[in-house]
């Protein structure tokens, strides 16, 4: 035992052991005596150690708990908020306020890191550590406890303590070495050259840190600091630079052959909207304007998109100058264009030979749809050519008719005018002669003739033999 | 004495009904104390500096080119049309994969009470550590502008004004990949606290146990914090586990989510967590072999742990070289003519040279450790492990590159070749690793004491068990 215990305040008792088997009973003993403030040293966790002192159970897994809902949490809140409400990124049509599948392994990631931390920062807080200074270290034979040795230590603040007691029931456990522990009077200040350093290494880290901020804010008539090139110097060079890189040294490039600048469209208004504008013009210079204006701006605004949905009433379609001809060059590839677009487009309804019985069509009359009107056969004469203009026929495939909608999103001008042409030969075959027919062909426009009518005659054949024997069949009933 | 064959070092001799040793010789808790504080304690051997002198230049290399890449661009690199990943993800998943093993040994075996990780797992864990750090630095200036590294961080910019995009999942990889470093870093450092206490406790010198006295909390070695310790302890690894399938299954999401053929399969996550154990496993041999007889550490690394990671090198091997030919099957089987392709080129095209090195390191090498006698010769184990290394850096390659070059368009397809500053940083990268790790073997406890020691008590707790008392008494 010390010499100077009665100077110093006891903080309690130790007594080594030099194995686990001669520390475990020793520990049941002063449990069973009724120590409780009681602790055992030991260089490894002891199994059965718990129960010989009587030590309870952590609450250190609730914290674990804890923490990894916390994390969860605050992993689907922040990408929910981050991703959804603040500053929604809209992808490939998900949802993007849950998208949970996709925010899974972000939560799982911060479940495990806030759960981690938890358990470990929890367990140095209830262990009471980090703690420097403990006075236990000042037994001159506790350095072995981490080594080979085991301690049991018995704390003064316990209600059962007194020194000669806790000594005899120390020495009766059978330790060879019992002393008293005293209050620790090593110097509690840190060393001042630490502080200093310390000091200095915060305040030099600070500095960077503060130049970046006053450059930041000071305005400077020198150029920028750079440090990393980034894009300040663009290696791009300016219109009239010049350059070693292409044989004629200019840095600017000549546009590629065919280039439309934006706006620079050549306009053939006649071609754009069927209409003869110069006389136009004549008859009506302020609705020509107007229609001028709207075309150019269409125009400007790229494509041919929604035109100038003008509606004009009946008389003005009528007094309006339609251009008479085509005025592309009709070939055969022309037409079979305009029979391409036609069956695409206007089929549905008109019907692939153009007598309006499409089978849009068809399916209103079965269904008795009350607000149609059923499109008009292209075959009526009021829709030939002398009557209703190629440039009307253009206008009404653009524009639209009654409950016909205009197609000028949809089709282009040049297969407008195809169309417009293919009308005219699917009009002009409906009352063909065979004088038409080019003499190269006749023989097979005959033959195709022939097989026709034999055909229509066998079919016709069919149809009356069968009204015969239904006629038949009611007779005999 | 049922112990040990005395003083004897082979201790993979299986006896019926016995327990084999996991501490060999008569060695007592003050043995293992002494072995280990004198790696620290005494002034390092001329191996350790002409090692650490060739590591550390390494390092700095890897530092200036980092340092020119940063300034230049990132055009100093190989990387070019189609084959935009290049090496730096290779060697950035490499690395990955490297740290699987420290985590899988002392989490995973933890959980399973696999008593014979205890001398190894410390480390490991240092290993783990280590090729993390290597395998962050490469996202990290892979980006373009690392100096903009940290807009992947969800901080509210006033800058941009906008947040990351969770549904990406690069910005999966950074919650993984750093979650996994903490918690690893968490999880070695509070492993190492108690070792750290019996270092400030041996040092004679004021400083030094001035530095151990501030790292060991002042760990006293008291139940109460034992008990808490162990829960602590169970507890991290409990979640270490899942995390560490999960950092793999996350970093395979980088290829698997994406459309490229050869990169869009679900057999990823598995395959690559399997790749992962395998080439973490080798990497833990290729280090500690060496260094087991260098610091003079036979008795507690012995050699039926170096028997027992060969196995699992062995069974991971054979997974890898199983899901090698699932992609195979896959491809044919799925008959979609862009991913057959795929892998006939992997094996047949341009890069035939890199994929049959990779199978020849990682399948037909590991299957060497069927016969005894190669787990069991530390030469053979260190020769064997650094194939398995080779070929584990020639799958990532295999994968992203072979992947990359030729993808549907045959006009984007384009042959990949690397630059020097490409040689460079993964060569620095081993010096950056070798460094850390050098300098861990002579400032840390290269074998956790606290938990060898327990093992030994419960050793001779069998001693006591088979009514033997002599084997501990006469060490007493």
């Amino acid at each position: 035992m010390s010499d100077d215990k009665n100077e110093k305040k006891i903080h309690g008792m130790v007594a080594e052991f030099t194995s686990v088997d001669t520390l475990l009973p020793a520990c049941r003993r002063v449990r069973d005596a009724g120590y409780t403030k009681t602790d055992a040293y030991a260089p490894f966790a002891v199994h059965g150690i718990d129960e010989a002192l009587g030590i309870k159970p952590t609450v250190l897994p609730w914290l674990a708990l804890g923490g990894g809902l916390a994390g969860t949490c605050t992993a689907l809140a922040m990408q929910v908020w981050m991703n959804g409400i603040d500053y929604p990124y809209i992808i490939s049509g998900k949802p993007y306020v849950l998208s949970l599948p996709a925010f899974i392994p972000v939560a799982f990631e911060l479940t495990i890191l806030f759960a981690s931390f938890c358990t470990f920062f929890g367990m140095w807080a209830l262990n009471g550590l980090p703690r420097f200074s403990n006075p236990i270290f000042t037994d001159p034979r506790f350095d072995r406890v981490t080594d080979d040795r085991f301690f049991l230590y018995i704390d003064s603040k316990d209600k059962n303590f007194d020194v000669k007691g806790v000594e005899k029931l120390l020495a009766d456990t059978g330790s060879d070495y019992i002393n008293t522990v005293v209050e620790d009077d090593t110097p509690t200040k840190i060393p001042k050259f630490l502080i200093i350093g310390l000091c200095i290494l915060i305040g030099a880290s600070i500095i960077p840190a503060l130049i970046v901020a006053k450059m930041r804010v000071t305005n400077s008539d020198k150029p920028r600091f750079h440090i990393f090139p980034d894009m300040d110097y663009s290696p791009a060079r300016d219109a009239q630079q010049t350059t070693t890189l292409f044989a004629d040294n200019r840095a600017m490039r000549p546009d590629v052959p065919g280039t439309v600048a934006r706006g620079q469209m050549p306009v053939d208004l006649d071609f754009l909207t069927g209409i003869d504008m110069e006389t136009f013009s004549q008859l009506d210079s302020d609705r020509a304007e107007r229609l001028v204006a709207t075309k150019l701006t269409a125009i400007a605004a790229e494509g041919d998109a929604p035109a100038a949905s003008e509606a004009p009433a009946k008389s003005v379609m009528d007094t309006t100058p339609w251009l008479d001809r085509n005025p592309l060059e009709i070939t055969e590839a022309v037409v079979r264009q305009g029979q391409t677009q036609f069956n695409i487009y206007c089929s549905v309804c008109h019907g692939m030979d153009g007598r309006g019985n499409g089978l849009v069509n068809q399916r209103a009359q079965k269904i008795m749809a009350t607000a149609w009107i059923p499109p008009s056969s292209v075959h009526q004469e009021a829709l030939y050519s002398d009557q209703y203009p190629d440039g009307k026929l253009f206008n009404t495939i653009s524009n639209g008719i009654r409950k016909m909608p205009g197609y000028s999103a949809q089709i282009k001008v040049q297969d407008r005018w195809a169309i417009v042409a293919y009308v005219r030969a699917l009009q002009q075959s409906q009352n063909a002669s065979i004088d038409l027919v080019p003499s190269s062909q006749l023989a097979k426009v005959e033959r195709q003739k022939n097989k026709v009518d034999k055909q229509l005659k066998e079919a016709a054949e069919a149809e009356r033999k069968k009204e015969e024997e239904r006629a038949a069949k009611a007779a005999e009933k | 004495m049922s112990l040990a064959i005395p003083n004897g070092l082979d201790n993979t001799v299986e006896r019926p009904g016995e327990r084999a040793p996991l501490v060999l010789g008569d060695t007592t808790y003050h043995d293992i104390t002494e072995t280990v504080c004198r790696v620290a304690e005494t002034k390092p051997s001329k191996g350790w500096v002409i090692g650490f002198l060739v590591a550390f230049a390494l390092f700095q290399w890897l530092g200036i080119c980092i340092a020119y890449l940063i300034y230049t661009g990132v055009g100093v690199w190989g990387n070019q049309s189609p084959v935009f990943w290049g090496w730096p993800i290779v060697n950035f998943v490499f690395w990955v994969g490297i740290g699987h093993a420290g985590t899988l040994i002392s989490a995973i075996l933890f959980l399973f009470r696999q008593e014979w990780r205890t001398s190894i797992n410390r480390a490991a864990e240092a290993m783990t550590i280590f090729a993390v750090v290597c395998a962050g630095t490469f996202p990290g200036i892979h980006i373009g502008r690392a100096w903009l590294a940290f807009w992947l961080a969800p901080y509210p910019s006033l800058n941009l004004w906008m947040w990351p995009q969770f549904r990406s999942p690069l910005l999966w990889d950074v919650f993984a990949v750093s979650t996994y470093g903490t918690v690893s870093l968490l999880f070695w450092y509070m492993g190492m606290v108690p070792d750290l206490a019996t270092f400030r406790d041996r040092s004679k010198n004021k400083y030094r146990r001035m530095a151990y006295g501030i790292l060991s909390l002042g760990w006293t070695g008291s139940s109460r914090h034992w008990m808490r310790y162990e829960k602590a302890y169970a507890l991290l690894a409990a979640f270490a586990a899942p995390l560490v399938l999960s950092v793999h299954t996350i970093v395979s999401f980088d290829f698997a989510v994406s459309q490229v053929p050869g990169w869009h399969t679900t057999i990823f996550p598995p395959y690559f967590v399997a790749g992962a154990i395998f080439s973490g496993f080798a990497m833990v041999l290729t280090l500690m072999v060496p260094a087991r007889s260098m610091l003079g550490l036979e008795k507690l690394i012995t050699i039926r742990h170096l028997d027992n990671m060969c196995k699992i090198i062995l069974a991971t091997g054979s997974i890898v070289g199983l899901a090698y030919g699932t992609e195979f099957f896959i491809a044919w089987y799925g008959q979609v003519p862009d991913e057959q392709y795929a892998f006939i080129n992997r094996a047949f095209g341009p890069y035939w040279w890199a994929y049959w090195t990779m199978v020849t390191c990682n399948v037909i090498s590991p299957q060497l450790f069927w016969v005894k006698k190669f787990r069991t010769t530390p030469w053979i184990i260190v020769l064997i492990t650094i194939f398995v290394n080779i070929g584990m850096w020639f799958e990532r390659f295999v994968i992203v590159i072979t992947s990359l070059s030729r993808d549907y368009l045959p006009s984007a397809w384009a042959y990949f070749t690397p630059t020097w500053v490409d040689f460079s940083m993964l060569i620095g990268s081993f010096g950056l690793f070798f460094t850390l790790f050098l300098l861990f073997c002579k400032l840390m406890p290269v074998i956790n004491m606290a938990e060898t020691k327990s093992t030994l008590a419960k050793q001779y707790h069998m001693a006591h068990a088979s009514g033997d008392q002599s084997a501990h008494e006469e060490k007493h």
